[in-house]
């Protein structure tokens, strides 16, 4: 599979900026001085080893974390303390996580409608309607009436995709969508991801999939101990990447 | 007459006068069970507020009521407060005076301590990760409360909701000691004309593990309901 | 506070027999459990039957209930036993202390029960087989592995059973035994001051459960050593 084409204009306008951003938890400095734009329609892959501030750094951009120094700027919010309607910010970026999250208690079809419902007070028929949309983008509209638990590990991925994607979110964030699924139930999930690119969204995707990573990233971020280590189109990361430990983090991925 | 035909005749005439007081237990078990959980909500609200003028009293309440014995909580109420001549001249007066109200105030204050310990536990055992689900689609805190913890936190607090309603079943048999004649009561009056503490006792023991079973089983199949999203 | 003089004394004897119903009661509660526990766990069926049999009716029955029972029934027996040596004797009865302890124990007895059965079962087998492969006989085994594991699961529980014990020896006041609630009745009659007198008791009380549960959160954090994260 080639490199599909970057769908962000050269000079499209930047959606997502971090500036001088630093985390902590306690002592431990998560994030040091990471500096990040992200434009719209863009598709950033993120990987680095584990415990190198990845998942913290996007979850700083729907603020699941709170950053304790920089600048956060995303759809034209700024997050600070004194942000008045954080879920406002929250509604234009989807997230999908690890565990899937998926609400038991809910059918899939009742996971897909309770924030369109309750936060866009969408009519009943309607969200319906959105949702089945989704289900059958993202291939299972039979498993509407299921339970999460009653679903395989892939499926419910596919149902917490669609879920965000309920909320017609600009961007979309995947912390490392794949890596709590069984081998065989990974591609499927990547098929939807794919799909999503190729329409355009604006994605961060944290992920350990280095072939998704060669065929849909515009561009491929390398994180370790905190910091942005190198950053570049995956043609340039994977064949020539510039730092020392790019090169080992690619050799130890790739060597298995 | 032989002494087992003796004391089949003592089980025989006892169980109803013991079930005179059926209906007083029943009713110290509902009204205390319902205003217990009311307090309870309202405790474990103050306590998951965030600001610690509302939650501390909570948990003073809560450790004070889960510390001291429910005994002397209840003849705090029925003896005690008497003591204050501006609790009788107020208009408490009317439900303080009858040992009845004593004792529904006393198992509501007591039994709301402990349901709000175990809401608390089902609050805390929502995982983490389906409230930042929620926050992630733009929930508010209000809507994530109400749509994913109470339903999550329900099914997990039933099991340990249902111990706590048969303590409290328990408890009501305390009313005996403040005058109240539930069937424990009416078991001490019929004790005292008998001297047959085995034919008496034995037959409401009887009694109440029925009604423990009864506990069991409604909330057992409340449970089960809950849970059909767990079924496979 | 003046109308507690001349009760002071009172009080603190009967404080004093709180704290000695409750070690007394510990010990037959902790026996119980244990023979409970094992009987459940017991490849015997009727140990099984007899074991569940007495927590179904210990936990399922009101304290005050197992309490009288206990009483009363133990002096008609007690009676009559004495009444085949001696015609004369018209009423003996066990002391409220000894009845008192006893009762509550088998009361608590029965939580402790599941506790300990949990406990046991709650061991990682893991953790078993691995000091079984490494060649520990059986015996080591129990005591080098699964105690100290069940120890750490059951603290917690147990703690709440020695709250039950010290709670329920109030009770023991409706068989008159002479401890605090007791002594607030009799105080209550001639000062005329209940209020004051039972919140003496409460306060008392509260003391003691404060112990434990001091007690008991000093337990747990020397069981749990060795989950404290190291920096």
């Amino acid at each position: 599979m080639s490199n599909s084409e970057p769908n962000s204009e050269p000079n499209a306008e930047p959606i997502i900026v971090l500036k001088d951003v630093d985390k902590f938890f306690g002592d431990f400095q998560a994030l040091k001085k990471i500096n990040l734009t992200v434009k719209k329609g863009e598709r950033i892959v993120v990987c680095g080893p584990s415990g190198s501030g990845k998942s913290t750094m996007i979850r700083c951009i729907n603020r699941l974390e709170q950053h304790n120094a920089g600048q956060i700027t995303v759809a034209g919010h700024v997050l600070t303390d004194q942000i008045k309607d954080i879920d406002a910010v929250r509604r234009e970026v989807g997230m999908v996580f690890q565990n899937f999250n998926l609400f038991p208690h809910l059918s899939v079809i009742d996971n897909l409608m309770l924030a369109p419902r309750l936060v866009r007070n969408t009519g009943k028929i309607e969200a319906r309607e959105k949702a089945m949309s989704l289900l059958e983008r993202v291939r299972i509209p039979e498993q509407a009436d299921k339970y999460p638990s009653q679903l395989s590990g892939g499926q419910q991925q596919r149902v917490a995709i669609a879920r965000a994607l309920c909320m017609n979110p600009e961007i979309m964030l995947f912390d490392e969508p794949t890596s709590a699924l069984d081998p065989e139930m990974i591609s499927e999930v990547l098929e939807v991801m794919t799909d999503l690119a190729q329409d355009g969204m604006t994605m961060i995707c944290v992920t350990h999939e280095m072939g998704f990573a060669r065929s849909v990233a515009d561009e491929v971020v390398f994180m370790d101990e905190g910091e942005i280590v190198e950053r570049n189109n995956p043609e340039n990361f994977f064949n020539n990447p510039q730092h020392q430990r790019t090169k080992l983090f690619l050799s130890q991925i790739l060597a298995h | 007459m032989t002494p087992v035909l003796e004391s089949l005749t003592l089980i025989i005439e006892s169980v109803p006068q013991i079930l005179m007081g059926f209906g007083l237990t029943l009713q110290l078990l509902f009204l205390s069970g319902i205003l217990g959980l009311i307090l309870a909500i309202l405790l474990l609200l103050m306590r998951i507020s965030g600001s610690a003028y509302l939650s501390a009293p909570a948990m003073v309440y809560i450790y004070v009521f889960r510390g001291t014995p429910i005994l002397v909580q209840i003849f705090i109420i029925y003896h005690g407060l008497a003591q204050f001549e501006a609790i009788r001249e107020s208009i408490f007066w009317a439900i303080l005076r009858e040992p009845f109200g004593c004792g529904v105030l006393a198992l509501t204050l007591n039994t709301g301590a402990y349901v709000s310990e175990i809401l608390r536990g089902g609050v805390l055992g929502v995982e983490r990760g389906l409230l930042e689900a929620g926050a992630a689609l733009g929930l508010s805190k209000r809507h994530r409360f109400i749509h994913i913890t109470t339903p999550i936190a329900v099914r997990l607090a039933i099991p340990a909701y249902s111990n706590d309603v048969i303590s409290l079943m328990k408890s009501t048999a305390l009313v005996s000691t403040i005058t109240l004649l539930d069937m424990m009561g009416y078991a001490r009056i019929v004790y005292a004309e008998t001297y047959a503490p085995y034919e008496v006792f034995t037959s409401l023991m009887v009694i109440y593990l029925l009604m423990t079973w009864i506990i069991q089983r409604a909330f057992g199949l409340f449970e089960r309901r809950m849970s059909r999203h767990i079924r496979q | 506070m003046d109308v507690l003089t001349g009760w002071w004394d009172d009080f603190f004897w009967g404080s004093v027999v709180v704290v000695q119903v409750f070690f007394v009661a510990l010990i037959l509660m902790v026996l119980f459990g244990l023979i409970g526990a094992a009987a459940k766990l017991s490849d015997n069926k009727v140990a099984q039957k007899i074991a569940s049999g007495y927590t179904i009716v210990f936990r399922g029955t009101p304290e005050i209930l197992v309490l009288l029972l206990f009483y009363f029934g133990s002096a008609i027996a007690l009676t009559s036993i004495a009444q085949i040596f001696d015609p004369e004797i018209k009423y003996l009865d066990i002391p409220p202390f000894w009845a008192g302890s006893f009762a509550i124990a088998l009361i608590v007895g029965s939580y402790a029960t599941e506790t300990f059965r949990g406990a046991f079962l709650g061991v990682d087998p893991g953790q078993v087989e691995a000091a079984r492969a490494l060649g520990l006989s059986n015996f080591k085994t129990f005591i080098y592995i699964q105690v100290p594991a069940m120890w750490r699961l059951a603290l917690p529980p147990f703690g709440n059973h020695m709250l039950s014990l010290i709670k329920d020896t109030a009770l023991i006041s409706v068989i008159g035994l002479e401890e605090t609630v007791f002594i607030a009745e009799q105080a209550m009659g001639t000062t005329g001051k209940p209020f004051t007198m039972f919140i003496l008791v409460g306060a008392i009380y509260l003391s003691f459960s404060t112990i434990i549960t001091l007690s008991v959160m000093r337990m747990e954090k020397y069981a749990n050593k060795h989950l404290e994260v190291s920096r």
